[in-house]
């Protein structure tokens, strides 16, 4: 490992050391309270799978169009209109037959979203990433309009939708005690292989690929790359749509505003550390649930939540520096 | 306010444009000197939290500012280190140091203001970044075309190989305008800080990128990205303005108008743009 490497990865612990040590907390107590937190009983488990449901698809979502050489900076927004979509549909249709609906009506949306930057990218070459993170101030705004004003419930003081049917929520997997996997998150993990087959072995995931790796080279090759790049995009935005209807049909039941934490930015950190096999999609957003959830814990002993997207930050720096190392020897 | 007035929606917009102006002014030497900047919100937002935390923990403006403008130097350096030195993707540097700055304003904001005395932050007049913001534009086109150093950043910036080969060295130049970006955006950063009258977390609310914005639409040149900024600012002026006389439309609920100028940006990226070129060494090392 090169110095420079070491010296990225000895400041950025440096960085972690110094910003706990204003709050009087020792590393090893934190380190301590982040892993009981999110990994110390059979409800923090839950917890944290539940945290990484929307990482993981949000990832997907993030790592395809990363393949296609695009920054989806917009999952957030596409996360939260699908989420809405969802809510919705399954509010006027409940039961089984509504949750698919909502599911494909979620992924539609999400794609709608999506398609302008995809569009804008492609045939005007306005960057991607400043269309997407307009789009989701965009879809903030419209949400939160829609649950304040025609799907408010009527019920409730605050900005949310009605909650949803009983037998229009996606079923626990799994349940034991305290320990409860949905089947949300088998969807996650479905569309990480159904990525990797994708990309693998069919010829418009071989496009996608060749059009994020080069451009011109893939152009020779007869590949349309506009029109790749907008498939890809309104792709991506279709999962991020599935990620929060997932979220909302699974685990929170309706809509309001303030729905998404920022899955979308963190979705970003987990498809930069998944390296270059969607495989790694796993442990990265499981390592992302493990910290969400942790900090969580974290906050009870005095240490504000902000440090979560400090460690994003660093994580993303370390782990981009150590890439380009291992792309520049293979 | 029963009308709508006119003279306040153009002060107004002029106080909103201001902050963006010196953001685009900043992301504009980067770009022009190939380093691709999507970190100008990170920076905007650092200066924004810095100022107000070191001002009111020291009584004084001048110092509150001076950290601030420091702050935002070392993360535009950050990423200068992170794009040169590390050969990283531009834009996965400039979302990391913007997840930094994010997460990291969070957690100064939560752990050293004081609820108590968050009210009487010791302000520098507004006018002054007004002055600055009107200036910039015009300082940053004549010393990109008029000086040495102007005309190395531009040569750097379009074809990086030719240059080294011509005996120039990207690296040192690159820091240079990356300094001038950290600079602007701890102003712009400060400006909104002070105008506000105190930090709140994510308070830029995406201005960074609409900055990026107006130099795209603006071509990567100085004056027709202050005019793109100043659109921007009239657009964002409307809506407020809109909204606190409730003359137009009282059945259109207030979060169409919040999200008006985020809209304008989309439609003039779909519509305007394409007829813009970026510098050719744009993201090369």
């Amino acid at each position: 490992m090169s110095g420079r490497i070491i010296a990225l990865i000895v400041a950025s612990f440096g960085v972690v050391v110094l910003a706990l040590s204003t709050t009087g907390v020792l590393p090893a107590d934190a380190m301590q309270q982040l892993f009981r937190g999110s990994l110390g009983s059979p409800r923090a488990i839950s917890n944290t799978l539940r945290e990484t449901t929307p990482l993981l698809i949000a990832g997907v979502a993030v790592f395809l169009a990363l393949r296609a050489g695009l920054f989806n900076i917009g999952v957030e927004g596409q996360l939260v209109v699908g989420a809405l979509s969802a809510t919705a549909i399954v509010l006027s249709v409940p039961g089984p037959l509504g949750v698919v609906l909502g599911v494909v009506g979620a992924s539609a949306a999400g794609a709608a979203w999506a398609y302008p930057a995809g569009w804008i990218r492609a045939w005007r070459g306005g960057h991607e990433v400043i269309t997407t993170i307009m789009l989701n101030n965009i879809a903030l705004f419209l949400t939160r309009a829609l649950v304040a004003g025609p799907l408010k419930d009527p019920d409730d003081q605050a900005p949310t939708t009605a909650m949803v049917d009983a037998t229009s929520r996606m079923p626990w997997l799994f349940q034991h005690d305290n320990l409860k996997v949905n089947v949300g998150l088998a969807f996650g993990l479905i569309a990480v292989a159904g990525l990797a087959f994708w990309l693998r072995r069919t010829v418009g995931g071989y496009e996608l690929a060749a059009a994020g790796a080069n451009p011109p080279a893939a152009q020779a090759a007869g590949v349309p790359i506009q029109r790749v790049q907008v498939r890809a995009m309104a792709m991506s935005g279709a999962i991020a749509g599935l990620a929060g209807a997932v979220q909302a049909l699974a685990y929170e039941g309706r809509f309001y505003s303030g729905f998404s934490p920022g899955y979308g930015f963190d979705s970003l950190g987990v498809a930069l550390l998944a390296g270059l096999s969607p495989w790694g999609l796993i442990p990265a957003a499981l390592g992302f649930g493990i910290l969400n959830q942790g900090s969580t814990a974290l906050t009870l002993i005095g240490i504000p939540r902000g440090l979560t997207g400090v460690l994003l930050g660093l994580l993303i720096i370390v782990f981009a520096a150590l890439r380009y190392r291992e792309v520049k020897r293979g | 306010m029963a009308e709508f007035g006119w003279v306040l929606w153009l002060t107004t917009s002029l106080v909103l444009a201001a902050p963006v102006v010196l953001a685009a002014m900043g992301g504009l030497t980067s770009e022009r000197s190939g380093i691709m900047n999507i970190a100008l919100e990170g920076k905007m937002l650092t200066a924004a939290c810095v100022t107000a935390l070191v001002a009111n923990a020291t009584g004084s403006a001048v110092v509150g500012l001076a950290a601030g403008v420091t702050a935002s130097l070392l993360l535009s350096l950050l990423l200068g280190l992170l794009a040169q030195a590390y050969r990283m993707d531009h834009i996965v540097a400039g979302m990391a140091i913007n997840a930094l700055a994010l997460g990291g304003t969070r957690f100064l904001h939560q752990r050293f203001t004081d609820p108590d005395r968050a009210a009487e932050m010791a302000k520098l007049p507004i006018e002054l970044y007004f002055g600055l913001a009107l200036l910039a534009p015009f300082v940053v086109a004549l010393v990109l075309v008029r000086t040495r150093g102007g005309l190395r950043l531009l040569a750097v910036g379009s074809d990086p190989e030719k240059s080294r080969q011509a005996g120039l060295r990207p690296a040192p130049i690159r820091y240079g305008a990356l300094s001038a970006t950290g600079l602007l955006c701890g102003l712009a950063g400060a400006m909104l800080v002070t105008n506000a009258g105190g930090f709140s977390d994510g308070m830029t609310a995406g201005k960074g990128f609409i900055a990026l914005a107006a130099v795209v639409l603006g071509g990567w040149r100085p004056l027709p990205t202050l005019a793109a900024c100043l659109a921007f600012g009239l657009i964002d002026g409307f809506q407020l303005q809109v909204q606190g006389s409730r003359l137009v439309g009282s059945g259109i609920p207030s979060e169409f108008w919040n999200a008006l100028p985020y809209l304008a940006t989309v439609l003039a990226m779909a519509f305007l743009g394409g007829r813009t070129r970026a510098p050719a060494g744009l993201g090369r090392p």
